[in-house]
């Protein structure tokens, strides 16, 4: 992966940036707002993971796109503007296109906005931030993250050893496969009841259960974040009150209608704009900053 | 001044007549290393239990125990978490959270230290333990070493004045424990702290230790530096002497009046100073009977194998022959594919190129049923992985259920394997109640109801002490009789050379070289037992103490 300067900023702010982000691409079907949207979303999704962004964003996305788009309008048939009759009867309308195609864009873009927030997110930036508001959570989270693999593997371990003594529940007929299933069941039950008996004493032995527990992060709200942070929230502001005045939305049926293009409007596009594409400025500007120190040396 | 001073100890489990523990008097003082060993069940680890309140297990208890002056049990909760840091066995279940630097900031959140200190001190423990590096790594992506080191470090952040720890290396590579004992070693040395350790290891842990205790049958029946720990055992012919660092037991074996070796490179001086110059010459001979006549059993030919398609290859090239009713040993580090190795025998794995033959059948040619019964068994690296049932009589019962046999039968067929292992009195137990060495054996009984002509093993003797070692290795032998392929992979350099027939020492995915055992060692020089680091350069073809031993004798 490449290193991302905005997952450096701090847990809180990649949280509320992308719960932002994500709820609004749901919500404004603005043609422009969602033009953005998409374009940034697409854009940080290939600078956090390159290559393999790009072929999955063009291999799966882009045909999902174009199915959602021409599904639309063979089942919605609302919409004034009809263009021609399907074989069945049925008209197929501009708005029904539009809408389709609308929808499909949002569909996409909050999955590429997801992706986007699973390589941002990491379970510890998680953990911090639902620990800050309960801590015992923070501990249990981070514990399930640490067994649930630990005994995924357990259980390979065991079917394996089965195997070595021709157990194996790939082979055998149904009856036989199910015993053995079950038998790597209960070996793994044993297996984990045993063994947290030494987990509980090393957690013990550690002091866990004495009051007063603090849970530790390895997080700093710093300086920059300061700066990120206000950004963010002026940004946010700008744009919500675009969509308390209705600029964010358009209407399909029965027709489109989209509220006119003012100065107030190109405001608002742009807050959306710096917005979505903050992390990728924040990227970009950094590269420069480095370049130009690198020039120097 | 005195860490702990222990009078009058006893201790006995619930429902049990035996006293574990039995007047036990011990005074330990601050900044000792104290090494404690003894045989599995001498009640060693019981010892240490009682040394911190929270992990004292229920029983009945004599005797007082005072830390730092005050009883022990007066001390609260609090004090004691940070002051007695506990090490276990298993590195993989102390560690409790998903990130290496929240399990390092574990205790201290316990304590309920504040952000900034917190931070302070791990950063404190990961700079002295170098952890630097693997900071923010997951803790699944760390190595055994790494995780007890983790487990360590997580402690020592509490700045505890003594630590305590429970064999802390059984679970662990030999180049791994060397280097966690040297750790440990470090922080005696260096921080002062008071180290109390029970371990199998004693080749590396007697020379490190200020004072060895020997238990056995919940006494302690020597209490003394390393320098005369072997005297006094071997003057009471007890048998924890033959788990005792080579150079002691060679020196006592021979009558002389010098001062006793114990590492190394002391016993080369020793033996260098009692063997006559004019001897050096002569050579050892020892001739090795192999038959080469035998039929080959498994061929292993021009093998690679890799665990996922993009994967480095974890096998390469390997060619390997083992012959009818060899025991043949495969050595070598950590992660070079022994263990594969052994499951494209099994035919678990398959290889991408080459071909394995047992018996000259292609492997995945012969049908699971057919693979199992009556031909190939794997014991796994951890016994814990096959049991089932309540009691290890039912579970090797369990292991005849897809037979055809008849009752009679099958109790004529567990009676045998219960007593090729010896387990007469474990039958009504349940398998996870046994010791390591116990449950290594109901293991292999239940897998020698298959009825094997192939046994492959993976690391038998991990985790076990010197006289379960001893016992697998009569089992071992027993089964060779009975003409038993064996193939083992182990890091167990000393079990291999004193019982193996054919050795292979494996590195980068193949087998660098092969030769009967003798041949094998007196040919490396650095992995190789202790007796030939000892007497090579008198002599090359020593391997064994015995070998030493006879040397010195004959001159």
């Amino acid at each position: 992966m490449v290193r991302d300067s905005f997952a450096g900023l701090h847990p809180i702010i990649n949280f509320v940036y992308f719960a932002a982000v994500i709820l609004f691409s749901m919500f404004f079907m603005h043609p422009i707002l969602q033009g953005i949207a998409l374009i940034s979303a697409f854009t940080y999704s290939i600078v956090l993971k390159g290559r393999v962004a790009l072929k999955f964003n063009l291999l799966y996305m882009l045909p999902m796109l174009l199915f959602m788009a021409i599904l639309n309008p063979t089942f919605n048939h609302a919409g004034v503007t009809i263009l021609f009759y399907l074989r069945s009867g049925n008209p197929v309308t501009l708005e029904s296109i539009a809408y389709g195609i609308a929808a499909a864009f949002m569909f996409i873009t909050v999955i590429l906005w997801f992706s986007c927030y699973n390589t941002v997110m990491t379970s510890d930036k998680f953990i911090y931030l639902f620990g800050k508001m309960i801590p015992a959570l923070s501990l249990i989270l981070s514990m399930i993250l640490r067994f649930v693999p630990r005994y995924k593997e357990q259980i390979k371990v065991i079917s394996n050893a089965q195997k070595c003594i021709g157990r194996d529940i790939s082979q055998g007929n149904i009856i036989q496969r199910a015993r053995n299933g079950i038998k790597i069941l209960s070996i793994m039950t044993t297996w984990a009841l045993e063994n947290a008996i030494e987990t509980a004493d090393s957690m013990k032995s550690r002091g866990y259960g004495l009051s007063g527990r603090t849970s530790f992060s390895i997080f700093r709200f710093d300086y920059r974040d300061k700066i990120a942070f206000t950004l963010i929230i002026v940004l946010l502001f700008i744009v919500l009150l675009g969509a308390t005045m209705g600029e964010n939305t358009i209407r399909f049926f029965p027709s489109i209608k989209i509220q006119e293009i003012t100065v107030f409007s190109i405001v608002v596009y742009t807050a959306y704009f710096l917005l979505c594409m903050m992390p990728v400025i924040i990227n970009i500007q950094e590269a420069m900053e480095w370049r130009h120190i690198e020039s120097k040396i | 001044m005195e860490t702990y001073r222990i009078k009058n100890l006893s201790f006995v489990y619930p429902k049990m007549e035996k006293k574990v523990l039995d007047n036990i008097n011990l005074q330990i003082d601050g900044g000792e290393f104290v090494a404690i060993c003894g045989k599995s069940g001498s009640g060693k680890s019981t010892l240490l239990r009682q040394l911190k309140t929270v992990l004292t297990p229920h029983g009945k208890r004599e005797g007082e125990i005072y830390f730092h002056g005050k009883p022990l049990a007066t001390i609260e909760d609090r004090v004691q978490a940070s002051q007695i840091g506990y090490v276990l066995q298993n590195p993989d279940n102390q560690i409790v959270t998903d990130k290496v630097w929240h399990e390092l900031a574990f205790g201290l959140e316990s304590l309920g230290y504040d952000n900034s200190t917190i931070r302070l001190r791990v950063a404190e423990m990961a700079s002295f333990f170098g952890i630097q590096t693997w900071f923010h790594k997951k803790v699944t992506e760390l190595s055994g070493g790494q995780k007890q080191t983790l487990n360590l470090a997580g402690i020592m952040a509490m700045q505890p004045s003594v630590l305590i720890l429970d064999e802390p290396t059984s679970q662990l590579d030999p180049i791994a424990a060397y280097d966690f004992l040297e750790t440990i070693r470090r922080i005696n040395r260096e921080l002062g702290t008071t180290v109390i350790m029970c371990e199998h290891r004693l080749e590396e842990v007697v020379p490190i230790a200020d004072r060895v205790i020997v238990m056995d049958e919940g006494h302690i029946i020597v209490d003394a530096p390393p320098k005369s720990v072997g005297k006094k055992l071997s003057e009471g012919n007890h048998p924890m002497f033959f788990a005792m660092p080579s150079a002691m037991q060679i020196y006592k074996s021979i009558e002389n009046n010098l001062s006793c070796p114990i590492t190394i490179n002391e016993a080369r001086k020793w033996i260098d100073a009692i063997l006559p110059k004019k001897e050096m010459k002569k050579r050892f001979v020892v001739e090795e009977h192999i038959d080469r006549s035998k039929n080959t059993i498994i061929k292993i030919k021009d093998v690679w194998f890799k665990y996922e398609k993009d994967a480095a290859d974890a096998i390469k090239d390997l060619s390997l022959e083992v012959k009818q009713g060899d025991f043949y040993c495969i050595v070598g580090g950590n992660g070079t594919g022994k263990t594969t190795t052994l499951s494209l025998i099994s035919g678990t794995n398959t290889p991408y190129r080459g071909k394995v033959l047992v018996n000259g059948k292609d492997i995945k040619k012969i049908s699971s049923k057919d693979r199992f019964r009556n031909n190939l068994a794997m014991l796994p690296q951890n016994p814990q992985n096959i049991f089932v049932k309540k009691t290890l009589e039912l579970d090797l019962y369990e292991m005849l259920i897809d037979t055809k046999f008849e009752e009679k039968e099958k109790e004529e067929k567990v009676r045998k394997v219960v007593e090729i292992a010896e387990l007469e009195d474990f039958l009504s137990m349940h398998p996870y109640d046994l010791s390591g060495g116990e449950q290594q054996r109901a293991a292999l009984a239940k897998v020698l109801l298959l009825e094997p002509k192939i046994l492959l093993l993976d690391e038998p003797t991990k985790g076990l002490d010197a006289f379960f070692k001893k016992k697998l290795a009569t089992l071992l032998k027993k089964l060779k009789k009975q003409g038993v392929t064996i193939v083992m992979v182990s890091h167990d350099i000393e079990f291999c050379a004193n019982y193996a027939d054919i050795c292979g020492l494996f590195f980068d995915g193949g087998i660098v070289t092969t030769n009967t055992t003798r041949k094998f060692f007196a040919g490396n020089s650095f992995y190789t037992t202790a007796a030939n680091r000892i007497a090579r350069h008198i002599d090359p073809e020593i391997v064994t103490i015995e070998d030493v031993v006879h040397l010195c004798q004959q001159s």
